[in-house]
This record gives structure tokens, C-alpha cells and sequence, in this order.
């Protein structure tokens, strides 16, 4: 093992001098083998200390002298749901529409990739149904009627499991699901059928 | 002045060395093990003591507790006689703390898997297990504090002022955390609820951090860094400033684990300003290690050692400054619950921690064993092997962070969730989970060639048992300021134990004593029993590491889970759920008929059974044995009367009753999964999580 030490210090009047940044040792600072330096704490770094302490008694003087509303969270909450209130896309959600089936393919599709994306969960992607009915019979729990269907949608059918989605999709949206189902899925044929659930509607 | 010989014994060093590098190799297997369940969910093939929520547990204990717990241990035992210039001072102590611990760490590896458990984290083990370690930690605390008595040199040096507040704070740390009741030998009950057990295990889980992997470390870093660059440390003054201000600053932290949460604001704040007031502290460490290896940096080059002590000490600095940016409300606005934690610790965990244990391994092993190092080749493939391993960790990490975070709260213009399905969003991030597994396979790469390389290294050279030394009788002389509490050892553990207390009393007696922090609500009951005993499985099976119970006040959280959670609607939960990572969505809400989330006992029956049968791309595992167990309702009386002594309101013998209303509902929730066509029986264990679940967070809307 080699020793070669890089502790070359020289003697000033009374301390010791570390030569290689002609820094000064502390004298009786010696722990097995180990020195210490006389430096201070950088500046840089006391003035960071200095400047988060300021930090930190500021923000506990805003938040316990000031009560400043931006410390507290419920203030915080309320805040950032008044302005999602007023802004006015978000009016979309309670417009005013005309319940009628939507049969053109763009809207179809739209009510596909929402229902692949959320009622398949429970439903299948083919509308063979799993947890939930089958969508391709004729046996419907809750009525056949488009109005039905949307009204299922909105408000789910919290027994069974069935979700309310009108905080997920605007009432476009769950009007394009809703005709999708009665366009597309039923009368179709999916791969494994679950069996007929509720009254039968010729 | 007359020399006095004496000798220092390296066994106890070398025994914790290896339990060092036997334990790290196991933990990291284990986290290794689940970054690819994460990946994988079927890994655990329906084995309970294989699964994610089992082994999480054990591979946290296992990397602090047993590899770096072992790791501080080596360095200490072999500093300690040396800067005090005097044997240890009972070598029958060192050995009963050495098996001790080592016992402990094996009653942690087999009781964590069997779904034994507390549920708060890195204080997961049950109360006998606590009492063993309380006894072993004071077992060390007198030895190390005999040994400062014994000692031949006027003044502690820093690294010891470093393992005295590590003693010191650990034990009341580990003692308050873990007051427990018991309800048989391996189940227990925390004292306090809800809120306040939060405040009280954040205020133990970030000092964790603090007192087990920070101060220790800090002491190594002062012993070795110096002696294997041969430097003079940088400022003795920085030492003094940057050792008080850590550990008085540091205790007052644990908030910050809560912004957002339930807990009152005033403490949050206090979470807050002291954590920004950590940074310079903080750094003082990494500044005096830094600056050491002034003079020194050509070796740097070429010393293995010394590259992983820069990057031990560099990841220090950086997860300090990390650590009060995260405390910033607005930064832990979009950093909790996510990956970014996750990707924080592993910072300190893989470089501080990690390479710091492993500079000083290979530091230690030739002098321990008077040999040169088997292969530095290998030494140096390990460094590049960790630090890019680490790396390759963290930084996909703090991507799924932020993508998932921001997937979460983004809305539509219409004012709707972008991503109201929670799965869409681990979806988007599962590359990076493929990439993190990488990294920790890269990093455990690492230390099986450190193993290999040890094991050589050891072979080579013959274990040199004492080594002798002599220095003159300790003759105090007279001191002033900062150097007289440097000589009286005992008097410093005091000040130390003092300054530590401060910050607990001042968050906790309010906390407890102030009615207005945990306003009562009115509507909230205590769990029945069956959805008491539901709990406990909810507790053992460690749900709580993936889903949380904390419904944060953000309108994107209030609109995907419902109202957000108050203080009030914890007041039974001995322990509290909060959790501290959505690997799956928050459950706070999840019993609300009215809600977001709500699913019917079917739903939550087939997916304990095949998670992906009713959510395709989850990434949960199944849960067989849950379907297959019957509930054992053995200790639910007893467990009811334990809530009672913790003033859970129960009618007075209530206890006795309880079997017969935990069959009760039982039967009724049976029979409606029986009705949707599922075969199951009324005592399934499944019954009793089910109907947990589906209590969860309806309390407050009962009158509606």
C-alpha cells in the first residue's frame, strides 16, 4: 500500500501552513491521521443559508401574520374552480340539444372510439358483454329507446355498477356512444354472446 | 509523555462487511425483482409472498435497514476506535449488536412476505421485531458512548459528532413511531389515527432518510474521503454550521410528505420553510467533501474509490437540493404520487448510499486483509456499471413523472377530464418502466463484480485480526466554545438529543392537543367488523403502496375521484392510509354509490381474481389467494376491544357481538355476488375486502 502523502505543510510562527493551497491547518486538529483546514464556509453558500431562512420566515409570516390566500389550500381550491366556471367552453357541458339519433358515420365513429375506450371495460369491444349486459340482443334492462340509452349513460345505474358519465362526456358525446350502440352493435354478432338479461323488445 | 499501547479488534468490521455486500446484493434483487412486476404482472403467478404489495416492503427494510444499516456499521466500527484512539469499548457488545441485528434482518425477510406488517413505511415490521431493534440500537448507543468515555483524544472528531445525533435520533424516532398495541404476537394497532399518525410517521419516515441514511453517511464521508485522498478536510468551521443546522433543521421536515393532504395547513407550511432551509446545510456536507479532494483530483482519475466517493457525494448534493424543491407546494403539486419520488430516493439511494458503501468497501477490504484489490478493472467496470445504472433509473423516471402527472390533471376545453381513465395514463408511461428495470439491472450487474472482486481480494490476502497502536492517556485540559463540548462527549449527545426534540414537540402537541386540527365530522362511524377485518388484509397485501387515500383539493382530483379528503374521516384509521404512490388510482372515495368510481362487488370480485380480465392493460397483480382464503375471525373480538382502548367508539361489549355482525354482512354481500352468478361462500376473505372497499370514504355522505 503506498503512503505517498499529499499533505505538505510547513511551519509558519505558530500554525501550520497546508503548502498546496497555502491554506492554514488547525493545530491539535489531528484525527488519525486526518487534518483539518481553518476555512470559512464558502460565501456564496452563507448566503444561501441566509437568503432560504429569509425565505422560510417570510413564508410562514404570510401564511400565520398575513393569511395570505395563496397558503391555503381550500382557498387555493375554491380559487381554481371559479375559474374553471367561468370559462366558456366549459358551458358546452350544460348546452342545450336535440335528442335524435345520430346515424352520419363521423359521429358513429366518434361513439366508437368512446366506447372502446370506456364501456369495452365492462361491456367488450363487440358488445358481448362481460360484467355488463350484452348490447347486441334484444334484451334490454333499462328500455331500447335512444332516450333510455341516454339516460343510462348520464346517470348510470349505480346498483349494478353501471357509472354516471356525465361528468366524462359532454352531452354530444354521450349522444354519439348512445347511437352507436343502437346503429352499430346491436343486432351485430360478437364472439362470445353473455346471456339475454332484462325483458325482450321486438 | 508516556505512550500507552493498545489494540484495535477489525472482526466486528469484517463480519458487517460481509453482511454489507450479502444484503445489498438481496435488496437490490428484490427491487429488481419488483421493476419487472411492475412490468409483468403475472410474475408473481399468484403467489401471495411473491407479490408486489409483499415484497416492496422487504426490499425498502432491506436496502436501509440491512445493506446500508450493515454498510454504516463497518465504517463505524472501524472509525470510531481509530479517531478515539482506543478498542471498542465492549467488543461481547459489537457482537450481540452484530447478531442481533443480523437476527432482526432475517425475522424482517420472512415476517414481510407472510404479509406481517404495520403498514407505515420503512416501519413496517410488527411490535415484537420493534422491540428487538429498540434493545440492539441501545446495545450500539452504549457501546459507542462507552468508547467516547474510554477515549484518548481531548476532542470528538465530526464524523463521531455525525454517529452520536444518528444514535440519538434513530432510537426516539424508531421509540415514538412505533408505539403499538397488540392484538396477538404478530399484529398490532398504531396509537394514533388518521392525521396524526401521518404527521407522526412522515415526521419518522423523513428522518429515516435523515438520521439513517444522511447523518451515518455523512460521518463516513468525514472518515474516509480524507484518509483515502489523503487530504486535509476542507473547513472545520463549515463542520460546525452545516452538523447544527442539519440536525435541528431536518427533524421539522416530515410535512412536506403531506402537502395537499388533510393535515392542517399550518404544519404543512412548517414542512415547507423548513425543508428550503435545508439546502445550504444540506450541501455544507457535500462542499466539505468536495472541497477535500482539492489537490487530490489526479487521483480521482485513478482511483476507483475516490470516482465513487464524487458521485456518492455529488448525488447527495443533488437529491438535497431535489428534496426542497419538491417541498415547494407548487413543485409537489405535480411530483407526488408519481415517479418522481420514486426516482428521488434511488438518487440517494443508488449514489449516495450505494457508491459511497461501495468506495468504501474497496477502500477497507485491502487494509483489512493487507492485499492490493483483486482487479481495479473491475472496480472501475462497477463504478461506470452503478453510475449508469443510476441514471439510467432516474432519468426515464422523472419522464413517467411528469407525462403521468400532467396526463392527470389536463382537461378538455369542455371543462372534462383529457384522461378520465386512470389506466390510459400508466399506459403512456410503461416504456419508462421497462427502461428502470434496465437501470437496476445494470446496477445489481454492479455489485455481483463487487461481491466477486471482494471475495478474490479476500482470498488473496490473510485477515488481519487486531492492529496495534499506542497513544499517550487522555489529560484534559481547559476549553472554550465549540471545542468544549468536543470534549465532553456526553454533554454532546445531550445538546444533540435536545436539539432534535424541539422540532417533534413543536408539530405534535398542537397536533394532538389542539381540537381544531382534526375537526370532527359527525357522519363518520367506526368500521364494522368485517370491514375492520377487510382493512387488515388491505394493510397485509400492501395496497396502500400503490393506491392512495388522499383525495388532494384540485379540481382535476375532485372531478376524477370525488370530494377531496378531510381530517375528520380518518379518525379510526389506526394506521392511516394515505399512501404515497398512485401506481393505481386513489381508493379514498371508491365505496361512493353516488361517485366517480364506484363498482359493484362484482366488479371488485373479478378483478381481485384477474385484474386484466376487467381492465386489459392494468398492471395489477391477481390476488388467488384472497378469492381462496377463509377469513380467520379468531382475533376479531380481541381486535375490536384494541380499538376500543384506542377510543374507537364500539358500545361497551360490542366485542362479543362482533362475529356475529361480521357474519351477518358477510352473508348479505355473498348473496348478492351469488345472485350475479359468482360461487363463493360466505367466509372468504375477499368478503371482507369488499366490503372495506366499498366503505371507503362513503361516511360523509350518508345523510345525502
Amino acid at each position: 500500500m503506498t503512503t505517498e502523502n499529499n499533505n505538505i505543510t510547513k511551519r509558519e510562527n505558530d500554525y501550520e501552513q497546508e503548502t498546496l493551497n497555502n491554506e492554514r491547518l488547525l493545530s491539535e486538529h489531528e484525527y488519525d491521521g486526518i487534518r483539518e483546514l481553518d476555512n470559512d464556509m464558502p460565501f456564496w453558500l452563507k448566503w444561501l443559508f441566509i437568503l432560504s431562512i429569509a425565505f422560510a420566515f417570510i413564508y410562514l409570516i404570510r401564511l400565520w401574520v398575513f393569511r395570505s390566500d395563496d397558503l391555503y389550500q381550500l382557498k387555493e381550491y375554491q380559487a381554481e374552480v371559479a375559474a374553471a366556471n367561468t370559462n366558456p367552453a366549459a358551458a358546452a357541458r350544460s348546452e342545450a340539444f336535440e335528442l335524435v339519433l345520430l346515424q352520419d358515420e363521423g359521429s358513429l365513429a366518434q361513439g366508437k372510439e368512446i366506447w372502446t375506450k370506456t364501456c369495452a371495460v365492462c361491456h367488450l369491444a363487440d358488445g358481448g358483454g362481460l360484467v355488463g349486459p350484452n348490447m347486441t340482443d334484444n334484451y334490454w334492462l333499462h328500455g331500447n329507446t335512444l332516450e333510455d340509452i341516454y339516460g343510462v349513460i348520464e346517470n348510470g345505474v349505480i346498483d349494478k355498477g353501471m357509472l354516471s358519465y356525465k361528468d366524462q362526456y359532454s352531452p354530444k358525446q354521450r349522444l354519439e356512444v348512445a347511437s352507436y350502440i343502437l346503429v352499430k352493435l346491436h343486432g351485430s354478432t360478437p364472439a362470445k354472446a353473455k346471456e339475454p338479461q332484462g325483458e325482450l323488445y321486438e | 509523555m508516556e505512550l500507552q499501547k493498545f489494540t484495535y479488534d477489525n472482526r466486528l468490521s469484517k463480519m458487517f462487511l460481509q453482511a454489507t455486500f450479502f444484503w445489498g446484493i438481496v435488496g437490490t434483487l428484490v427491487g429488481l425483482t419488483i421493476a419487472f412486476e411492475l412490468i409483468f404482472p403475472h410474475m408473481s403467478a399468484g403467489i401471495s409472498w411473491l407479490s408486489f404489495g409483499r415484497l416492496r416492503p422487504l426490499h425498502t427494510n432491506a436496502v436501509v435497514f440491512a445493506f446500508v444499516g450493515n454498510g454504516m456499521f463497518t465504517g463505524m466500527y472501524y472509525s470510531t476506535p481509530r479517531l478515539l484512539k482506543t478498542p471498542m469499548y465492549s467488543e461481547l457488545l459489537g457482537r450481540i449488536h452484530f447478531w442481533g441485528w443480523q437476527l432482526i434482518i432475517l425475522a424482517a425477510a420472512i415476517t414481510l412476505p407472510l404479509g406481517y406488517t404495520v403498514s407505515k413505511e420503512y416501519a413496517e415490521l410488527e411490535w415484537p421485531i420493534d422491540i428487538a431493534i429498540a434493545i440492539v440500537w441501545v446495545i450500539f448507543g452504549i457501546n459507542l458512548i462507552m468508547t467516547m468515555v474510554k477515549r484518548r483524544t481531548q476532542h470528538i472528531y465530526v464524523a463521531i459528532w455525525f454517529y452520536i445525533a444518528t444514535f440519538v435520533t434513530v432510537a426516539v424516532l424508531h421509540i415514538v413511531n412505533s408505539i403499538n398495541i397488540p392484538v396477538s404476537f404478530l399484529k398490532s394497532y398504531p396509537v394514533y389515527a388518521g392525521v396524526q399518525d401521518a404527521l407522526v410517521q412522515w415526521w419518522y419516515g423523513h428522518n429515516a432518510v435523515a438520521f439513517f441514511l444522511t447523518t451515518p453517511y455523512l460521518g463516513l464521508m468525514y472518515y474516509f474521503i480524507p484518509k483515502a485522498a489523503n487530504r486535509p478536510v476542507y473547513s472545520y468551521k463549515l463542520s460546525i454550521i452545516h452538523f447544527w443546522a442539519l440536525i435541528f433543521l431536518y427533524i421539522w421536515a416530515g410535512p412536506h410528505h403531506l402537502l395537499y393532504s388533510a393535515l392542517p395547513d399550518w404544519a404543512q407550511a412548517l414542512g415547507t420553510a423548513f425543508s428550503v432551509m435545508l439546502i445550504a446545510p444540506s450541501w455544507g456536507g457535500m462542499i466539505n467533501g468536495l472541497l477535500t479532494l482539492r489537490g487530490a483530483w489526479d487521483k480521482v482519475r485513478e482511483s476507483p474509490v475516490l470516482k465513487m466517493f464524487v458521485v456518492a457525494v455529488t448525488a447527495y448534493g443533488m437529491s438535497t437540493f431535489e428534496g426542497p424543491l419538491l417541498s415547494l407546494k407548487s413543485v409537489n403539486a405535480i411530483s407526488h404520487f408519481t415517479d418522481w419520488t420514486i426516482a428521488h430516493v434511488h438518487i440517494g439511494a443508488l449514489g449516495w448510499n450505494g457508491m459511497l458503501t461501495f468506495g468504501m468497501i474497496y477502500w477497507l477490504v485491502p487494509r483489512l486483509f493487507n492485499t492490493q484489490l483483486y482487479s481495479k478493472k473491475m472496480a472501475n467496470a462497477h463504478f461506470w456499471l452503478a453510475t449508469s445504472g443510476m441514471l439510467f433509473f432516474a432519468v426515464p423516471l422523472y419522464f413517467a413523472a411528469f407525462t403521468q402527472s400532467l396526463m392527470w390533471k389536463e382537461f378538455t376545453a369542455d371543462g372534462f377530464l383529457k384522461y378520465p381513465n386512470f389506466i390510459e395514463t400508466v399506459v403512456q408511461i410503461l416504456p419508462m418502466y421497462y427502461l428502470r428495470a434496465t437501470g437496476g439491472t445494470l446496477y445489481v450487474t454492479g455489485i455481483i463484480l463487487l461481491i466477486i472482486n471482494v471475495l478474490k481480494t479476500m482470498k488473496m490476502g490473510t485477515f488481519v485480526k487486531t492492529e496495534d497502536d499506542q497513544a499517550p492517556a487522555l489529560k484534559l485540559h481547559k476549553d472554550t466554545g465549540h471545542r468544549f463540548i468536543e470534549s465532553k462527549p456526553v454533554l454532546f449527545t445531550t445538546i444533540a438529543l435536545v436539539v432534535i426534540l424541539i422540532g417533534g414537540i413543536v408539530e405534535f402537541v398542537p397536533m394532538f392537543m389542539v381540537k381544531s386540527n382534526v375537526p370532527t365530522i359527525a357522519a363518520v362511524q367506526p368500521y364494522t367488523p368485517l370491514e375492520l377485518e377487510g382493512r387488515d388484509i388491505y394493510v397485509r397485501e400492501g395496497c396502500y403502496l400503490c393506491h392512495s387515500q388522499m383525495v388532494r383539493p384540485f379540481r382535476s382530483e375532485v372531478e376524477r375521484y370525488g370530494d377531496y379528503s378531510k381530517a375528520g374521516e380518518a379518525v379510526y384509521d389506526h394506521p392511516f392510509q394515505f399512501g404515497s404512490k398512485r401506481t393505481g388510482p386513489d381508493l379514498a372515495r371508491e365505496g361512493v354509490k353516488s361517485g366517480k368510481n364506484y363498482k359493484p362487488d362484482s366488479w371488485h370480485y373479478n378483478h381481485f381474481f384477474n385484474p386484466q380480465k376487467m381492465v386489459a392493460q392494468s398492471i395489477m397483480p391477481p390476488y388467488p389467494w384472497i378469492i381462496n382464503n377463509s377469513l380467520n375471525t379468531s382475533l376479531t373480538a380481541k381486535k375490536i376491544r384494541v380499538m376500543q382502548t384506542l377510543g374507537v367508539p364500539y358500545p361497551e361489549g360490542y366485542a362479543e357481538k362482533a362475529v356475529d355482525d361480521l357474519k351477518k354482512q358477510a352473508a348479505t354481500i355473498a348473496q348478492g355476488l351469488r345472485d350475479g352468478g359468482i360461487d363463493v361462500s360466505d367466509d372468504k376473505e375477499v368478503i371482507a375486502l369488499i366490503a372495506y372497499i366499498q366503505r371507503l370514504g362513503t361516511d360523509i355522505y350518508k345523510d345525502k
